[in-house]
């Protein structure tokens, strides 16, 4: 797993570093969404709730609209969707235990699940790789953003 | 997906700071959700738009002052109005208001309600 400036952040993701937000393709043409380490640092280390709007299930979300909202006494904002799809499930353990998305965010704590639909021609749009975490590496230098 | 509009119709003030910060974070958060969100500020609300007014105004002690919580807002996309009477109220111009703040008759205040999803007064 890669770490920058502090922040886990695995290679084989794809980034929208922008609102440091992960995609992971799985089969079927399913992305899992979730937070990064970082997200969960601008967000103040603790989560009061993740919600996925129930009506959006079933529904397409273009890329950069909300899949989902975070809240903590420190910030609120949405989960951008990183690639178009259709919303399919949310993560139902993160109503009971918001902070799942800080304690684990690549694994227990993923966020939505989307059936992407234009997912070779927006994948481009995301990092990954060696060359997408350096990007990310550059941008947490220029914002001086930090986990540590 | 064409959003759902939402009205916060704001009328606390700088008097009860307790009351200034869950208008803004309900704000934002729906703009979150891809609401389109407008406040619509009137009454002692309207003062919160007073120029330099909101960053004196702290709803917890050692908090975020309201100018935080007002720009977060903004920048999430929510919309500013203010109610033209609730400044004659506070003897206000509006060229007193932070930018970016649409004056509006009371008038727009029902239509606007006629058009929202949702309408929740503060």
């Amino acid at each position: 797993m890669g770490k920058i400036r502090g922040c886990e952040l695995p290679e084989d993701l794809f980034y929208f570093a922008e609102k440091h937000v992960w995609a992971n393709p799985l089969e079927g043409g399913i992305v899992r969404v979730g937070m990064t380490t970082v997200a969960g640092k601008l967000a103040g280390g603790k989560l009061n709730a993740v919600t996925v709007r129930a009506k959006n299930i079933g529904a397409e979300i273009p890329a950069g609209k909300s899949v989902a909202t975070v809240e903590s006494s420190k910030y609120v904002g949405p989960v951008p969707a990183p690639v178009t799809g259709v919303l399919k499930r949310a993560n139902e353990k993160l109503a009971a235990d918001p902070n799942l998305a800080i304690r684990d965010p690549y694994g227990e704590g993923w966020i939505a699940e989307l059936e992407a639909t234009h997912w070779e021609a927006e994948k481009a749009n995301l990092l990954n790789g060696p060359a997408g975490l350096d990007a990310y590496r550059a941008k947490l230098e220029a914002e001086n953003i930090s986990c540590e | 997906m064409d959003a759902d509009k939402i009205l916060i119709m704001m009328t606390s003030g700088p008097d009860t700071p307790r009351r200034c910060a869950t208008p803004f974070f309900m704000a934002t958060l729906a703009a979150a959700m891809d609401y389109d969100v407008t406040m619509f500020f009137t009454i002692d609300g309207t003062l919160l738009l007073k120029k330099g007014m909101a960053a004196t105004v702290f709803p917890k002690a050692g908090g975020k002052s309201v100018a935080e919580f007002l720009s977060e807002a903004v920048e999430a996309g929510v919309k500013l109005t203010a109610c033209t009477a609730s400044t004659e109220l506070h003897g206000l111009a509006p060229e007193d208001l932070i930018d970016g703040v649409k004056m509006v008759g009371g008038a727009s205040f029902w239509q606007m309600s006629e058009e929202a999803k949702t309408v929740v007064s503060f």
